[in-house]
């Protein structure tokens, strides 16, 4: 789908998440002797670097990990960290973007699935707000959905954000090289961008077609033991 | 695969948990432990033994918190959820919350930062600094221990105190009772606060060298030699009652009688007996006297340790020397003693005071009682003399509440008026304040209306010289 080129190439702005607060998500998986420490969690780029050293250590300690497992968790956060911060300066076209995001997640005995779409250009977006009022319009009571539902938007927020970035960076290239309006997006992510003009014409109204209401119906599941121990089996399979 | 991790299926996964889950929590703290519970923090700290779920420990120093408002020390410590505008109050406020109804769900153990990371909703970073302060302030892992764990160190945040080890319980049962302040053996009496497992030897009671929350109404006086070594068996203490009608004061005969036990131990249970004075009835003539004998006893005994103390230990309130001896005898001497002490010396001052009083009262009665007596007979003078004596005085102390009722009454008066003309004061103030606010009010318009005069005066001599074009400009 091509967009129109007047929106594509509308003024770079700078880089940083597409919500109110630009937190990043950091993503943790560490394996030392066996032991497996997975984790996910939003943070704050703007903290200073001593705050990771602390927070690895008391993480350590509050989970009983052996001690390697600090450099280690320091050494991850800091090259995540390190990453975001490379595509910081550069520069990102907003455009006229309704992602869909997908939640597909397990956390403890709850099960979620759900599908929305999102605006990249509303910088003042807040997953945050957006996973409380979720787990209280669902009635969810395991209280670590929250922040994982958080976390998953945020993650793929970042990403679009990031192939953004890509690609800017792949369109001045291709400018300098040949044609400046003939453009293909060389690298395309899983979300692509819904057109709303195409959407939502004239003729079409707001409200969805019923054909698509459960598509974009949120399901929420609650697991028994056998079933959750049966889908971690299968996720480890999955890993090894 | 020492540790379990819920993963998800096919996109961009988020996984939550890390190493072992956390204790389960089927009904989280989101269910709102019912407010029905005493869920707010009391105002001070409240006695439990045996910690149960509906009475909350708070340390005094905290006990500004409360569920619906921020205070200003909270501003203080965090200010980057009130200065910027990203975070706001009420992210704080849930933050907050959140951790403390997370950690009273179940008071006894102690919460771990990750454990409640996970349930939050946020960056990291914010929420570890939200829970230190909060264990700084011993509104969440607060454990009160018998230990004296360092001061808190307010203005460092970064200093984690580990305020939240519970050490063992003190020894309760053996005879031995270290003082939690000092560590020394306590030896003849110790003061126990039971809200939070302290004991302080008398020392250490006396100089104030407890913790920050706990105040000196919270300890318990606990006699070491008498009831943690031996403890008083009917048939001693009828012997020793016994020896003691027959000996009285002689406290070696009845502490031979009384076998087993030293003059000390005599003399202390004796004072301790619920009723020992009566049975000194025989000993002694009137209440005045057997108070003030026992308040010599007492004192010579209490005197004789403080010697032995004051040799040893140096009193450490040097700047009132005297109260501080009398506070550390006191202590050393047990409460009952110390009151039978004090109404001794008051009845004996009162007695004083009285028989001055009728000596000076009786100087103008015996004249009048002298003119009256020589018109009348001898003989009935003497009961009259007594009779008159005691109205006059009865009638002298009656004035003399009297007046110093009235005399109250009319300060109390006068506070009154003096307030109200403060408050009347002060609704005047506010009025000039309103009327000079007005005042500079119209000074500023009357300011405006001239300039913009000003500047219309120049332009009124242009618009003379080009008739055609009238521009009125209209500079404000």
């Amino acid at each position: 789908m091509k967009a129109p080129a007047s929106i594509f190439y509308r003024n770079p702005v700078k880089f940083r998440m597409p919500t109110a607060e630009n937190l990043v998500p950091i993503r943790l998986d560490i394996e030392i002797d066996a032991q497996r420490y997975k984790d996910a969690f939003t943070w704050n780029p703007s903290d200073p670097d001593s705050e990771v050293g602390v927070f690895a250590k008391r993480t350590v300690k509050d989970l009983k990990l052996p001690p390697p497992f600090v450099t280690q968790i320091a050494q991850s956060i800091q090259s995540q960290l390190a990453e975001f911060r490379s595509y910081e300066g550069q520069d990102m076209y907003a455009g006229e973007k309704i992602v869909p995001i997908k939640l597909d997640l397990r956390v403890n005995h709850t099960l979620v699935k759900d599908q929305f779409l999102w605006d990249l250009n509303n910088f003042e977006s807040d997953p945050e707000e957006f996973a409380r009022i979720f787990c209280k319009d669902m009635g969810i009571e395991d209280p670590e959905v929250g922040p994982a539902i958080a976390f998953a938007i945020r993650e793929q927020l970042y990403e679009i954000t990031i192939q953004s970035v890509v690609s800017v960076r792949e369109s001045r290239l291709s400018k300098k090289g040949r044609r400046g309006g003939d453009y293909t997006p060389i690298s395309k992510g899983g979300a692509v961008a819904v057109d709303l003009v195409k959407l939502f014409g004239q003729k079409s109204s707001v409200i969805r077609k019923r054909k698509e209401w459960d598509v974009y119906e949120p399901i929420v599941d609650l697991l028994s033991n056998e079933e959750v121990d049966a889908l971690e089996a299968k996720e480890e399979r999955i890993f090894r | 695969m020492a540790t379990k991790s819920p993963t998800t299926a096919t996109e961009p996964p988020p996984s939550s948990s890390a190493g072992t889950p956390p204790p389960p929590l089927p009904p989280p703290p989101l269910h709102q432990p019912q407010p029905a519970k005493p869920d707010a923090p009391p105002s001070e700290p409240k006695l439990s033994a045996t910690p149960d779920a509906n009475v909350i420990l708070v340390p005094s120093h905290s006990r500004w918190f409360s569920w619906d408002s921020i205070h200003q020390c909270e501003v203080r410590h965090l200010p980057e959820f009130f200065d910027s505008s990203s975070k706001s109050p009420r992210v704080y406020k849930y933050y907050r919350n959140s951790i403390i109804k997370y950690f009273r769900y179940n008071p006894n153990r102690k919460i771990t930062f990750t454990d409640v990371r996970k349930t939050l909703v946020g960056d990291v970073g914010s929420i570890r600094r939200v829970f230190e302060f909060l264990e700084a302030w011993g509104l969440i892992n607060y454990h009160p221990s018998s230990s004296f764990s360092k001061p808190f160190k307010w203005d460092d945040e970064d200093t984690k105190v580990d305020s939240a080890e519970p050490p063992p319980p003190p020894v309760r049962e053996t005879a031995k009772r270290v003082c939690s302040g000092c560590k020394a053996l306590c030896t003849i009496a110790c003061f126990v606060c039971d809200k939070y497992d302290l004991t302080l030897c008398a020392r250490c009671y006396v100089r104030g060298n407890y913790r920050v929350g706990v105040s000196s109404s919270d300890f318990k006086r606990v006699e070491i030699s008498e009831e943690t070594k031996t403890e008083w068996t009917e048939k001693e203490t009828l012997n020793l009652v016994e020896a003691i009608s027959h000996y009285g004061d002689d406290w070696k005969r009845v502490s031979h009688q009384v076998v087993g036990r030293t003059e000390k131990e005599c003399v202390a249970h004796f004072l301790k007996l619920p009723f020992g004075e009566q049975f000194l009835g025989s000993a002694v003539s009137d209440d005045g006297c057997e108070l003030k004998q026992h308040a010599d006893e007492s004192e010579t005994v209490a005197s004789a340790e403080s010697n032995k103390r004051m040799r040893l230990t140096p009193l450490a309130d040097a700047s009132n020397p005297i109260m501080a001896q009398a506070a550390f005898l006191s202590a050393l001497a047990g409460p009952e003693v110390a009151q039978a002490a004090a109404q001794a010396a008051l009845t004996t001052l009162s007695d004083v005071y009285k028989s001055t009083r009728i000596n000076y009262r009786s100087l103008p009665k015996n004249t009048l009682q002298q003119d009256a007596g020589v018109a009348s007979n001898g003989g009935n003078n003497s009961d009259s003399l007594q009779g008159a004596r005691l109205n006059a005085s009865l009638q002298l102390e009656k004035d003399e509440s009297d007046v110093e009722k009235a005399i109250s009454e009319i300060i109390e008066v006068q506070m009154k008026n003096i307030q109200d003309k403060l408050v009347h004061f002060e609704d005047l103030d506010l009025l000039m304040e309103k009327e000079r606010q007005q005042l500079e009010q119209t000074k500023n318009m009357f300011f405006l209306d001239q300039l913009t005069l000003l500047f219309q005066k120049p332009s009124a001599p242009k618009t003379g010289e080009y008739p055609q074009g009238n521009h009125v400009k209209t500079t404000t």
